[in-house]
């Protein structure tokens, strides 16, 4: 949390029509050399990420989700095992093989299950874009609900949801996140008729959501409790506007700039808090891949085949700074002052 | 401000309570938490788990349960481990702590002094390519995952350079008691420190930059300016005293939520038996109690630290006492 | 991560990882250390040598639990117990296979079973003293074996239950007598044991460290963090359970049998916990600990084969990882769908999965090779059926097990394979899954924790189909392997206690191990095993994956390394200098 202070009045929504402060801030956007090359690098790497059943089907030829320990692969017309013996007196221990760079054939080398990382890291970010974007939005979703109705009702309500928000607040938040898939990874969710899988991406997905949604509210809902006593609204309510309708039309408009702001910010937080469960296992599921998963199988191979470990971080680490580029860029674009913490 | 105070601490207890009781009934609703069979032995006779059931407690009602854990974990301290029999775990955090402390201490004590000289640096030439190239790697540096920079750390000091003089000095993984072998401490813990401190230093440096940019449009700022003081002391003095206000209390809730078991990621990577490991450790192994203190301890300490941060607030600055 | 990297807490469960060994000249052929000279233990006596002496540094991530030596069953104290205390009877301490016989110890002698195995008579041993300096009496004997049902040691019911009057203890631990059961004249120093039935492994029970002899006064509960006073050549100086244990010699101990309990070498022995599996790997290759308790991560194997070669010792286990199918659901009710399990795992690829050859091999019966009674051929492999078994196991047969799977109808059905969530478990788990996904099966898997998961397939409540574990021997014997996991009488449903996974029980086969629990005479004992395991085999209610090697690692400065199939390391049999 950080000093909410709010200099001046947000301009009424009358005067917010085309061509109104989003064009401006497009515009101011687009000017912006870094946060253009931001969202090409993040469109690259999602395109790239799609094609990855034509890349293993069509280029490597195989199965990066089965294990092919026993197997061999082909590299200019020799055959090679795919899990080499280590090479001293006791013969301890094997190593998947390293880079080929061919294309063809284990471009980026295998895991310790055989399987090809280069195909395994498409399939990978396929899985972690999925994750951080869909808790992104969910988040911000939570956490403009609980900040509104936190910040405009008040009182009793906004007490309970402070208080919650209080328990949420006082565990670190990769614990809470750890102990939640801890109870779901084992088990899968159970609600009500409602049974999910342990294995199904929404259970990471709704985690990773919930630990963040009181980072993401605090400043909604300190914005909102400017906007309530804003003359606008003070005139709005004084005229017998219903509730509902003076949310809507007054201050969801206002504090949009804020949620459009966090959102690449909570997207870029998701996927290091993805990555990180992955790579405590609880994340992700097997066979399924992500690219902290992935860094996960690495560990185990860290002195011997460092690829496996070092290729997904690098995809982490040049997505995520895209996302936070590109958050920077959307910040100084909209104008909007504070949009919570950028922490991990 | 008494009144204040009390409820602040009405709260604080609240939310104690409330973090225990939801641990103890998720560990009770999750299946295969049972640890009857787990404490009783492999292919143990069914008397011979009836009787742990007994001896445990097992048989009697949740609530009871409850506060039988509660008073073993805090009045009589003797609360003992589910998976490792007889095991207590009040030493076993109190043995924790001091290795969480000595990195987030170092780490910190990094972090601040860089991130200071980053950020005064980049708001003095703001505008610059040096003002731009620092705020750009404090991005870097937020968007490193902390586990995955230890990994490479360990590979280059540990394996692939290990032998060369630039990092033979490196000791093994593991955390060596600054009362034993202060050089030993500090060998073992200066590589963690400056992972540790690698996000912190790239929010910090950001954030003050940001605060110092706002600050210098601020009244106070210019009629310094106008007294003909010269610009460095300015920034220095004037501006850096206002800024760190927010500098401060996000130093208070993420030194604590570290020292409460945050700096996880960074344990684990380099084999420091800290407390966030322990957490870890015992969430995976699903042993309650060790469960039960470890997430108490690690609230207590967040949520003291909230609660000191706001009443900080309340003292410094008469612009948020309304707000609330 | 996961278990490799977090102290593996080597707990109740499974792991009492001892009991090794496979054929002595196979275990002795891959044993990198230069064959030693000092290999029988000669007369026990230490005194004199030029090895004696010194500190014997050891580490382990983790404390093992409770000192009780009658309740503890991890591995990691059976090791240290064996150097403390002594039961009526104990394994001889020999770097061989010998380690697996029972030798008398605080008895005189392994007595002849009396009664067609219903009676067993010892006579106690004069002037051994604990190391409090109080003689050990008949007296102590009598209470040791009760507080076994007192304090609810993990093994009162599954090995001492029979004795007369257990029955009663078991269900009223407080005023257990054991009246008629066992009875102790001072005067002869005679000790005799009556079962209801008899027992052949009577002897092994005995010698197991549940059994092990304290003083008459000890409590009837958990001694927890407290030491008991020890028989053996060394005893408690610390303990600390979150730091280590320093040991020093025991002033009351006298060589009374150099097979037995023979005198140490070092005169201190310290154990230090917490150090994780990584760091101690290098702490061991850098002479800072003489040796290591917990699992050497698969990623250094290959630099401790490489730069360390002379300081590793590899040794077979009597441990196995198999695949228990529950019989009692589908698909897996059906015998041609077991049969095609057994027939189509690839144990070369679950082999490397392990760590590759020198760690593991592919095992093809529930009982590990070496055992009296284990099957030497391989009835589900390429070419064979129980009908007519292959010598070795050749290879993964694909096409038979489709076939089984379209002949038992079963084909298409979703299939839950249950796994640890360690990292080598849960690649064998998905190898699994992608297996049972190729001969037919929709299949998934399903990884849990690990101090979860060995209670959670127990359970039927859970309803688990397909999983896969590991199992390891209490003592050399097949009723370890195939009365323990297939008996009748160990399969309880609804509780997390039942071993008997597949929820297995045949009537001719259990009839076999009845029969060969009773039976003295070790050849027929052995025939008998070797029945039940052909019914068990060809009803294929598990399949067996691969047994697996134990890999030691010790410093250069260490001497005489000397390692027995039940124990591991003696650390009173190293030199330090």
């Amino acid at each position: 949390m950080t000093a909410q202070t709010v200099t001046a009045a947000p301009s009424s929504p009358s005067a917010s029509r085309p061509p109104g402060p989003w064009r401006r801030a497009g515009r101011r956007l687009a000017r912006d050399r870094a946060s253009m090359a931001a969202l090409a690098v993040l469109l690259a790497v999602t395109a790239a990420c799609l094609l990855a059943p034509f890349y293993a089907r069509d280029v490597a030829h195989t199965d990066p989700f089965t294990s092919n320990v026993a197997g061999s692969v082909t590299i200019d017309g020799r055959s090679v095992d795919i899990m080499q013996p280590n090479d001293n007196p006791l013969h301890l221990g094997l190593s998947p093989i390293g880079p080929t760079w061919h294309a063809s054939a284990d471009l980026l080398g295998a895991d310790s299950q055989g399987r090809d990382l280069a195909a395994r890291l498409l399939y990978g970010g396929r899985t972690s874009l999925l994750i951080s974007f869909c808790a992104a939005a969910l988040c911000i979703v939570l956490a403009a609900m609980v900040g509104i109705v936190a910040g405009y009702v008040g009182g009793v309500v906004d007490a309970v949801l402070s208080r919650i928000m209080d328990i949420m607040w006082a565990v670190p938040v990769y614990l809470f996140a750890i102990s939640l898939s801890i109870v779901t990874v084992s088990q899968g969710l159970k609600l009500g008729p409602v049974t999910i899988a342990s294995d199904n991406l929404l259970i990471p997905i709704c985690i990773i959501a919930l630990v963040y949604v009181p980072y993401a509210a605090r400043p909604v809902r300190g914005r909102v409790m400017t906007l309530r006593r804003a003359e606008f609204v003070t005139a709005a309510r004084a005229l017998g506007v219903p509730d509902y309708r003076i949310v809507l039309r007054d201050i969801l408009p206002n504090v949009t700039g804020t949620l459009v702001v966090l959102a690449p910010l909570m997207m870029a937080l998701a996927m290091m808090a993805e990555s990180a469960l992955s790579f405590l296992s609880i994340g992700v599921q097997a066979p399924g891949a992500s690219w902290g998963t992935i860094i996960e199988d690495g560990e185990g191979l860290i002195y011997t085949r460092p690829m496996v470990a070092i290729a997904p971080g690098l995809a982490i680490v040049v997505v995520v700074l895209a996302l936070n580029v590109l958050g920077d860029g959307m910040r100084d674009a909209l104008d909007v002052r504070d949009s919570g913490r950028e922490r991990a | 401000m008494a009144l204040t105070v009390l409820r602040r601490l009405g709260q604080t207890l609240f939310v104690l309570v409330g973090i225990s009781v939801l641990v103890f009934l998720v560990f009770f609703a999750t299946p295969g938490a049972d640890p009857t069979a787990r404490i009783a032995g492999r292919n143990a006779s069914p008397e011979t788990m009836a009787r742990v059931r007994v001896e445990y407690g097992f048989d009697r009602p949740l609530p009871v349960q409850y506060a039988r854990m509660m008073e073993k974990l805090f009045v009589t301290r003797d609360l003992t481990s589910y998976v490792n029999r007889g095991q207590k775990v009040v030493p076993e955090i109190l043995e924790a702590a001091p290795v969480t402390l000595s990195l987030v201490s170092g780490a910190a004590a990094i972090w601040v002094v860089l991130s200071v000289a980053m950020g005064v640096t980049a708001a003095a030439l703001r505008g610059g390519w040096v003002d731009r190239g620092l705020m750009m790697l404090g991005l870097v540096g937020i968007s490193i995952p902390v586990f995955w920079l230890g990994q490479v750390v360990n590979l280059v000091t540990q394996s692939r350079y290990h032998d060369s003089w630039l990092f033979s000095w490196v000791p093994g993984l593991g955390y060596v008691p600054l009362t034993e072998d202060p050089l030993g401490w500090f060998r073992a813990l200066v590589l963690p420190w400056l992972t540790l401190a690698v996000l912190f230093v790239g929010i910090y440096s950001r954030v003050l930059r940001a605060d110092l940019v706002a600050v210098q449009s601020e009244d106070f700022m210019r009629t310094a300016r106008a007294k003909g003081l010269s610009p460095a002391r300015v920034l220095l003095v004037h501006g850096l005293r206002t800024s760190m206000i927010t500098f401060v209390s996000l130093f208070g809730l993420d030194f604590a939520q570290l020292v409460g078991g945050g700096a996880l990621l960074t344990e684990v990577v380099f084999g420091l038996q800290g407390v966030g490991r322990l957490t870890y450790q015992a969430l995976s192994n699903l042993d309650l109690p060790l469960i039960m203190a470890t997430v108490m301890y690690s609230a207590v300490f967040v949520v003291i630290a909230n609660a000191v941060v706001d009443m900080l607030y309340l003292i410094l600055d008469p612009r948020v006492r309304d707000g609330r | 991560m996961r278990g490799r990297r977090f102290s593996r807490p080597l707990l109740f469960a499974g792991l009492l990882a001892a009991l090794a060994a496979m054929p002595r000249h196979a275990a002795r052929a891959q044993d990198s250390a230069p064959a030693g000279s000092a290999r029988p233990v000669g007369d026990g006596q230490t005194l004199g040598s030029p090895h004696r002496g010194g500190t014997l540094r050891l580490t382990a991530s983790s404390s093992g639990g409770t000192l009780d030596p009658q309740i503890n069953y991890t591995s990691e104290y059976a090791q240290l117990f064996t150097v403390l205390y002594d039961g009526l009877l104990n394994f001889r301490k020999a770097d061989d296979r010998t380690s697996d016989d029972v030798v008398p110890d605080l008895a005189e002698a392994v007595p002849q079973p009396e009664d067609g195995g219903r009676t067993w008579r010892f006579t106690l041993r004069q002037g051994v003293r604990f190391s409090t300096g109080q003689v050990v009496t008949v007296a102590d004997v009598a209470a040791s074996i009760r507080r076994l049902f007192r304090v609810g040691s993990p093994t009162a019911g599954s090995f001492y239950g029979a004795i007369v009057g257990a029955d009663a203890c078991l269900r009223d631990p407080a005023h257990c007598t054991l009246a008629g059961g066992l009875e102790v004249d001072p005067a002869t120093r005679a000790v005799v044991f009556h079962l209801s039935q008899p027992d052949a492994e009577f002897p092994q029970k005995l010698a197991f460290p549940h059994a092990s002899i304290l003083p008459a006064d000890m409590p009837d509960h958990d001694l927890g963090n407290v030491p008991a006073p020890t028989t053996g050549p060394y005893r408690f100086v610390s303990y600390d359970p979150d730091r280590g244990a320093v040991l020093e010699r025991n002033p009351f101990f006298h060589v009374w049998s150099a097979d037995a309990q023979p005198d140490g070498y070092v005169d201190y022995i310290h154990y230090d916990f917490g150090l994780p599996d990584e760091a101690a790997v290098t702490a061991v290759e850098n002479g800072q600990y003489d040796w290591m308790f917990d699992m050497k991560p698969l990623d250094r194997l290959g630099e401790l084969g490489a730069r360390h070669t002379r300081q590793v010792h590899l040794r077979a286990l009597y441990g196995i990882y198999y695949v228990p199918m529950n019989v009692n659901i589908p698909p897996f009710n059906n015998r041609l769908a077991r049969q095609a399990v057994n027939r189509a795992l690839d144990r070369r690829a679950m082999t490397i999965l392990y760590g590759g050859a020198a760690v593991a091999g592919p095992l093809c019966t529930m009982v590990p090779p070496g055992i009296p009674g284990a099957l030497d051929d391989c009835a589900y492999t390429t070419g064979a059926d129980p009908d007519h078994p292959a010598p070795s196991w050749q290879g993964a047969d694909l096409e038979g097990a489709r076939r089984l799977v379209a002949a038992s109808g079963t084909a298409g059905q979703k299939v839950t394979v249950v796994v640890q969530n360690t990292a080598v478990e849960m690649s064998m788990g998905v190898w699994l899954r992608n297996m049972l996904q190729a001969i037919g099966y929709d299949a998934s898997v399903k990884p849990l924790s690990h101090a979860v998961q060995l209670g959670y397939i127990q359970n039927t409540s859970n309803h688990v189909q397909i999983s896969l574990t590991d199992w390891f021997a209490d003592y050399p014997s097949a009723s370890n392997f195939l009365d323990d996991l297939f008996g009748c009488e160990n399969f309880h449903p609804g509780t997390d206690n039942s071993i008997n996974i597949a929820g297995y029980c045949n009537k001719d086969a259990q009839a076999a191990m009845d029969a060969a629990k009773q039976e003295t005479d070790p050849a027929r004992a052995a025939q008998l095993w070797a029945q039940a395991g052909r019914i068990i085999a060809r009803d294929s209610p598990a399949a067996p994956v691969i047994r697996i090697n134990y890999i030691d690692l010790v410093s250069s400065r260490m001497g005489n390394y000397f390692y027995t199939d039940l124990y591991h390391l003696i650390f009173s049999q190293v030199w330090v200098r």
